[in-house]
């Protein structure tokens, strides 16, 4: 079981979305990823697209305005 | 722990606060109220609501300020476009509406404690910024709108543009999206 840190700070919709589905791609099953943001609306689009695709997700306000998304990998 | 942090841990922790202020409003209540501004600022303004052409008259009137005029300029050229200059930025309800925009965000972001001064990554992030700008404000001007006067404005006032200006709008994004993949990723 690996966990793997996605620093996003600084990059706008949809481009931690999109560096997150690379990243889970490359990923095993049981492995966690965690991306640092702090654009909101990627704390709605990523939650909303790893629900969708069926893994576990934690959303943590880190520090005012700086969120992890924590994307544990199901399948 | 002093009074003021006790108070203002039970601010933030109550369940009003979190729901109206810290917690992102759902899309249709962004929607619904977007169009009862909408009917509220035809009805005070007499206009559908703009927020790019308002930035067109603010370079007129920095340029002016600085000694240039625009009085021979097509786009200024009609009467209309003349005496909304010549009103000034008070009596522009545009500006105030766009003023507000850029408060109101501030003002939200501030009482949900979101607010932060975000680091530039790389120089690229600055060209596409600048890039995306200039693009956006000339096809705003060349088109006579941007996504809320063209789009949304057009639409709700049932002309057929806003739908043209829809499916290019969609065009765009896509083509958008994918340089955004091929230059960022």
């Amino acid at each position: 079981m690996k966990e793997v840190i996605l620093d996003c700070f600084g990059e706008a919709c949809p481009v931690p979305l999109v560096k997150a589905q690379n990243k889970m791609k490359e990923m095993a099953v049981g492995d966690v990823l965690i991306v640092q943001i702090d654009h909101s609306c990627a704390m709605k689009n990523l939650p909303d697209w790893a629900r969708g695709e069926g893994h576990n997700v934690e959303v943590e306000e880190t520090s005012e305005g700086e969120w992890e998304v924590i994307i544990e990998k199901t399948k | 722990m002093s009074q003021l942090q006790e108070f203002f841990k039970k601010i933030t922790g109550h369940p009003v606060y979190v729901k109206w202020l810290k917690d992102a409003w759902p899309y249709i209540t962004g929607a619904v109220l977007l169009s009862l501004f909408q009917i509220v600022t035809l009805a005070t303004t007499g206009n559908p609501w703009g927020v790019s052409g308002a930035f067109a008259n603010w370079g007129a009137w920095i340029l002016e300020a600085l000694g240039g005029s625009v009085d021979k300029w097509y786009y200024f050229a009609s009467e209309g476009a003349q005496a909304t200059l010549n009103a000034g930025f008070l009596n522009n309800p545009d500006s105030w509406r766009n003023v507000g925009i850029i408060v109101g965000a501030l003002l939200a972001v501030l009482l949900a404690s979101q607010f932060k001064i975000k680091k530039i990554k790389s120089f690229r992030q600055v060209i596409a910024a600048v890039l995306g700008g200039l693009l956006m404000g000339y096809g705003a001007r060349i088109g006579f709108g941007c996504n809320i006067g063209a789009l949304f404005s057009g639409i709700a006032s049932l002309s057929l543009s806003g739908w043209v200006f829809a499916i290019f709008l969609f065009i765009g994004a896509i083509i958008g999206s994918k340089l955004l993949v091929k230059f960022f990723m």
